[in-house]
């Protein structure tokens, strides 16, 4: 499988982006900005893209997935139609993050940044492309000097970074949510139960 | 007829991740296997179901349900005739979920894709674990959903009345939650109540003075808010006694109210003149002692039959979307409209409704 075929695609941000990777080639791509409707725009283009380069279901080798940090509504339609998909076909999806993606290919130091609104950014170090430190999120301030989008399109990106990983076991995709879900336990305390 | 279909079920649209397989043969229907992902833990600090916590287990959790269900069936996707998924009503992150991971496994493997609502797997209940005839009247009555409905055929659903507020099991949630009980509360209330003298607290009933088969159970919930603090404003704290007197009382007028419109809700299907009168009750709440024993002698002394599913078929499950697919299926009924993950989605739009009547339509 030294020249796999991958479909790569992500939903977690304000657009659906799909590309496919054959005999190292970017063979169709596509980027529709979107507020909503990814949930239904998704599997139409995936459909598309896969008629553009003449591949059917069965000829994948693999999926690629944007597992964010972003929009969490939007991560979990891609993840969980990748984990679907992987199942029905038998084949590994794999799971790359959008901050991974934005330093792959760059040398030297990169500081990856992703918008996290609320005047915050996710945030990643890496070295060549390879990660230097954990995710956070943090004041968009304490961030200097930080890119925020891939050499190529997003999705070509997944794809590429996919291929790299391919042979290799991989965890099932999982979002990249960084930031925990917002829920606090309840505030009015239970009774006191008193001796009879 | 011999006609076989087997079908995968998945349903995510409340706090459990669940797979089944369901078969059609000699017109039957037969569970092949049932995987049921409890979130229950996650939610247990919050004191109730957090939506985002649920999305997010859901997420990772459906595919190995999934492949769970298919290895407890042993069978693979090329035994399968169809996958049918929950698609509303419910919380959007987790239907949002189901539908997408179905929308997936539907593409890979060819199989069709049929949106099922999950009021209409539990309504459909009955005919997988007793063959029931239509029309039957259905009382389904759960943590998120109160209501009667008159099942007509698999696509026809006809609303009597519903509660104008909370689900019973909600109630039953919130009850514990503030008596210190643990959740899930239905199970630690009427263990309490077994205990307590249901005569000592009296609570309201709500609308059983007005006509109709609708419901309310808020109010009840904060008379029981009131009738403790007074406890607790007079002694410091609340007794056990307090406790499951509370609990008994509670528990009782819930009873009451459920029993007394059921009764007019049998009156109103009754006029039908069916030739097999049923009265079938599915949703967590009916797997309560006391109002499932009420139903059981209101039904005896009206001469209608009384069948609740087992409650593992009874409490969310994803067999009876299966099921609920192959009714579809047979009813020659598949919409693709059905396949967007709808929170809002009710199997009456032609009753007023009940909950919910902004922008965004009715609830369920």
């Amino acid at each position: 499988m030294s020249v796999p075929t991958i479909l790569a695609f992500d939903t977690s941000a304000a657009h659906c982006a799909a590309a496919l990777l054959r005999a190292g080639t970017i063979v169709a791509s596509a980027r529709e900005e979107m507020a909503k409707g990814q949930a239904e725009r998704l599997m139409p283009l995936l459909e598309e893209i896969l008629a553009a380069g003449g591949v059917a279901w069965r000829d994948l080798d693999a999926l690629a997935v944007g597992i964010g940090p972003g929009n969490f509504t939007g991560i979990r339609i891609s993840v969980a139609c990748a984990r679907g998909l992987a199942l029905g076909l038998g084949k590994p999806a794999i799971g790359v993050s959008t901050l991974e993606a934005q330093a792959f290919g760059r040398i030297g130091d990169t500081l990856s940044l992703v918008d996290a609104r609320r005047d915050q950014a996710y945030a990643q170090r890496f070295h060549d492309g390879s990660a230097q430190s954990a995710p956070v999120v943090g004041d968009r301030a304490s961030f200097a000097n930080g890119i925020e989008s891939c050499i190529a399109p997003l999705a070509d990106t997944l794809a590429r970074i996919a291929a790299t990983r391919l042979g290799t076991a991989q965890p099932r995709p999982a979002p990249l949510y960084i930031r925990a879900a917002d829920a606090a336990p309840p505030r009015d305390p239970a009774p006191v139960i008193l001796e009879e | 007829m011999t006609l076989t279909r087997t079908l995968l079920g998945i349903e995510s649209s409340c706090d459990d991740t669940a797979a089944a397989v369901v078969r059609l043969k000699d017109g039957k229907g037969r569970v092949l296997s049932s995987i049921v992902a409890s979130q229950t833990e996650l939610h247990a600090a919050f004191g109730g179901v957090v939506p985002e916590i649920a999305a997010r287990a859901h997420t990772e959790k459906l595919d190995t349900s999934i492949q769970s269900a298919l290895d407890a069936a042993q069978l693979g996707f090329g035994d399968l005739d169809a996958i049918a998924v929950t698609a509303g009503p419910g919380l959007i992150g987790g239907v949002v979920a189901g539908v997408m991971c179905a929308k997936g496994l539907s593409a890979a493997t060819g199989l069709p894709l049929i949106g099922v609502n999950h009021l209409a797997g539990h309504a459909l209940t009955p005919r997988l674990t007793d063959g029931l005839a239509f029309p039957y009247l259905m009382l389904l009555v759960s943590g998120g959903h109160c209501q009667f409905l008159i099942a007509h055929s698999a696509t026809r659903f006809e609303r009597l009345g519903g509660t104008i507020d909370d689900a019973p099991g909600e109630a039953f949630d919130k009850t514990a939650k503030l008596l210190g009980l643990p959740q899930p509360g239905g199970p630690a209330v009427e263990d309490a109540a077994t205990r307590g003298d249901p005569e000592r607290f009296r609570f309201p009933r709500p609308l059983l003075d007005r006509a109709g088969c609708d419901m309310s159970f808020s109010g009840l919930k904060t008379a029981l808010l009131r009738a403790r603090d007074a406890r607790i404003s007079d002694c410091g704290g609340l007794t056990v006694t307090d406790r499951d007197d509370l609990c008994a009382g509670f528990q009782r007028a819930v009873r009451d109210v459920l029993i007394e419109k059921s009764r007019r809700a049998l009156q109103q299907y009754l006029e039908m003149s069916p030739a097999a009168p049923t009265l079938a009750v599915a949703g967590g709440v009916a797997a309560n002692t006391a109002i499932r024993t009420g139903l059981e002698t209101l039904c005896d002394s009206l001469g209608v039959a009384f069948t609740a599913p087992p409650l593992r078929l009874c409490t969310d499950n994803a067999a009876m979307i299966a099921w609920a697919g192959i009714e579809l299926l047979t009813a020659q009924a598949v919409d693709p409209a059905t396949l967007t993950a709808r929170p809002r989605w009710p199997l009456d739009d032609r009753a007023p409704v009940l909950i919910g009547s902004g922008k965004k339509g009715a609830k369920a």
